[in-house]
């Protein structure tokens, strides 16, 4: 591990890395997460899919409530509306799958706006209850314009064919939303080291000091909104396809304090924080289910039959617990680790 | 005498092709998996079916088990949340390697549709029979039971019979199983010209009916179609009580438990279900009912009402066709024996027939009426 961080210029100063091992590693991991699907079997690699999608979805989140500091209670909206406006013209309209996607992208968007004007003088409690609020107007509008969304009864949608490529299979759709992921994690990355990123961290950490020095609040918050409903759109968009039926039901409530707890625990206003904090609540419930299974049938049972709940218990534990004895989320143990491995046997 | 060499080592060929065993057969035991609500709310629902599949299950295995293998279930909570449904449906599947299916959980198994179909097991998926499970037709998907639109259109008509020129009201969920109740009533309204006062919506998970129950009293309707599942339509009923108001009120299957009537208390009484299972107090519920004592634990005992039944016998087609199977225990013979099925017995609902291309065996509807004291509904002739 390197232990010297001298910058010399700008350029040094917000490149993704300097170091060649880091990208050595990510290139690895990449070319890992693409093959795994080949060699997991079905079950497993329905883990892979959705840490993948819900990645995607999180990085949405964290440039809003991570990055932005808008806490939204609202994400569900987004990714409801991401995978209606997916399946609305694919599967009802015949139209194709990268109009879909694209649909899934700009609808979220422009819905964004709707909720993001009124938002721009709330903040905290008074933005959740608002976001909140338009996450059930948005099912309210699903379920009432019957002649487009089919209402209640859902919208079918298969999986789709794109660059004469069919995602029928799990293993190729596992790699087309590795690809979505990866441009994600890169499009937030480039962000955050460009004007708008620095405007959003700004804002984020005193508002106030932020328009002094010239930033528009509305015009940047009103940014972050929009991109924030685009990638939560297209991670809504993979997850109804993913679900092969898009209906309300798919999209609970949960899935907005899900998407929160994921921030919390991977380290709120950290990109990294946000892909580690998927990996652990995606994985959370079945290392529960090893750890009890080694206990004793007995209690690998009460999972089993009781998946839900102990699920429930598992992310309210875990979210009480970073925050009380680690608010910094996993990112912060990691910076830990690496300071000790640093200056060790120095302790600064 | 090569002629015969050669016939002997195809038949040899075909007897070992034959004799392969399909995933989940073992030497001893069948592997049976099943995804179902378990936890939350829909729990009520699931773990009463599992009750159900593990009396048909410790019923077959008393009996020498199929084809001298016994039957082992594994149960998969799925929280009734869609996203749940299908891992907990691979994990069944692919790393389990259960044989056949006998849930697929609520609404929540069309989401996983795509992944048996692709993996082409049998399975039964009756817990909710809503459309989409059966057509399209699958070719390894079944489903016993009936459509909730026809179970509104039946119970409507049978309730325009019975209270004719009385002013209707109808209040529905906000989601597919409210969609299908109000196509069944709207087909029924339009056949007997009803003269509705009041209907409406409500959204899933609601709890207070107040405002909607006032209008329903305000509107001086007399028969009361309660479109809710368990808590909604105590809910409805409860709010009615204080009101002081009882019109003439039916409700569906997926409410026609035992805890509804818990929870709407005395005002319960002489509200009209709908169902195709047998009625409480009949005597073959009364025979299940007894035999259940001593193959299922006091816990699973408990939780029996009318999903045990739909569970059953759902499952005793299932393992019928395995045992017509008998050493040819594969996925193709089971399905081309559950196509086979007609008029199939099982003692708590009408028999059960499935054919080619007919993946759903729709079932003969009772009307019944609720009885608090016995916390149980009764057949009405």
């Amino acid at each position: 591990m390197r232990s010297g961080n001298y910058k010399e210029s700008v350029a040094e100063l917000i490149a993704l890395s300097d170091s060649k091992l880091v990208w050595g590693w990510s290139a690895l991991l990449f070319a890992a997460l693409a093959m795994v699907p080949y060699v997991l079997n079905s079950y497993l690699l329905s883990f892979v899919i959705l840490f993948l999608i819900t990645g995607t979805g999180a990085l949405g989140l964290h440039l809003l409530t991570g990055c932005t500091g808008l806490i939204s209670l609202g994400h569900v909206g987004f990714l409801l509306l991401g995978a209606y406006a997916y399946a609305v013209p694919v599967a009802k309209f015949g139209l194709s799958p990268w109009l879909g996607l694209a649909a899934a992208g700009f609808v979220p968007a422009l819905f964004a706006i709707v909720v993001g004007v009124p938002s721009l003088r709330l903040r905290g409690l008074y933005l959740a209850i608002t976001t909140l609020a338009f996450s059930f107007i948005i099912a309210h509008l699903v379920l009432s314009l019957t002649w487009l969304t089919n209402g209640a009864r859902g919208i079918r949608v298969l999986r789709p064919e794109l660059l004469g490529i069919d995602f029928d299979s799990d293993a190729r759709f596992a790699n087309l939303c590795l690809v979505v992921a990866t441009l994600t994690l890169f499009a937030v990355l480039n962000l955050l080291r460009s004007r708008v990123g620095r405007a959003f961290i700004a804002v984020r950490d005193n508002d106030i000091a932020a328009r002094t020095m010239g930033i528009n609040l509305s015009a940047y918050k009103l940014h972050a909104f929009m991109i924030s409903a685009f990638v939560s759109g297209i991670a809504g968009a993979l997850f109804g396809i993913y679900l092969s039926f898009v209906s309300i039901d798919g999209f609970p409530f949960l899935m907005s304090i899900e998407a929160l707890a994921i921030l919390i625990v991977g380290g709120l206003g950290s990109t990294l924080g946000a892909v580690v904090g998927t990996v652990f609540i995606v994985l959370l419930p079945e290392v529960g289910r090893l750890f009890l299974g080694a206990l004793g049938p007995l209690a690998e049972k009460l999972f089993t039959t009781g998946a839900h709940e102990m699920r429930t218990v598992l992310y309210g534990l875990v979210i009480i617990l970073f925050l009380r004895f680690e608010p910094r989320g996993l990112v912060g143990l990691w910076r830990d680790v690496k300071r000790l491995w640093v200056n060790w046997p120095l302790r600064y | 005498m090569y002629l015969k060499l050669i016939a002997a080592i195809v038949m040899g060929l075909g007897v070992t092709t034959a004799a392969k065993a399909e995933q989940g057969v073992s030497a001893t035991e069948i592997l049976i998996g099943e995804v179902e609500p378990l936890s939350g709310p829909p729990g009520l629902l699931g773990i009463a079916y599992a009750a159900g599949t593990k009396m048909a299950i410790a019923e077959a295995n008393n009996a020498g088990g199929v084809d001298g293998k016994k039957l082992r279930l594994i149960v998969e909570d799925d929280g009734y949340v869609a996203a749940r449904t299908i891992p907990a449906v691979k994990k069944l599947i692919e790393v389990d390697k259960v044989f056949a299916l006998t849930s697929l959980s609520g609404s929540q198994g069309v989401a996983a549709l795509p992944v048996v179909v692709k993996a082409g097991i049998p399975v039964m998926a009756s817990i909710a029979p809503i459309e989409p499970l059966y057509q399209p037709v699958n070719k390894n998907v079944f489903v016993v039971g009936q459509s909730y639109e026809e179970g509104s259109y039946q119970l409507v008509r049978f309730l325009a019979k019975q209270n004719p020129g009385r002013k209707w009201a109808a209040l529905t969920q906000d989601d597919d199983y409210g969609v299908a109740l109000r196509a069944g009533f709207d087909k029924a309204r339009k056949e007997g010209k009803l003269n509705v006062v009041f209907e409406g919506e409500y959204k899933k998970a609601q709890q207070d009916f107040s405002s909607e129950m006032l209008r329903l009293r305000s509107s001086g309707a007399e028969v009361f179609l309660a479109g809710g599942i368990i808590a909604e339509n105590a809910a409805m009923v409860k709010e009615l009580e204080k009101l002081n108001y009882k019109p003439v009120t039916g409700i569906f299957w997926p409410g026609r438990i035992p805890a509804t009537l818990k929870l709407m208390g005395p005002a319960s009484e002489g509200v009209y279900g709908i169902d195709y299972v047998a009625a409480d107090k009949s005597e073959a519920v009364v025979a299940f009912t007894e035999r259940a004592k001593s193959l299922l634990s006091e816990a699973d005992f408990k939780a029996i009402n009318r999903y045990t039944l739909v569970g059953y016998a759902s499952t005793r087609v299932l393992i019928e066709a395995m045992r017509r199977c008998a050493g040819n225990l594969t996925w193709t013979c089971t399905i081309s024996e559950l196509e086979k099925t007609k008029n199939f017995e099982t003692g708590v609902m009408g028999p059960i027939s499935f054919g080619p291309g007919v993946r759903f065996s729709s079932q003969q509807l009772h009307v019944m009426r609720a009885d608090f004291r016995t916390l149980s509904f009764e057949s009405v002739k």
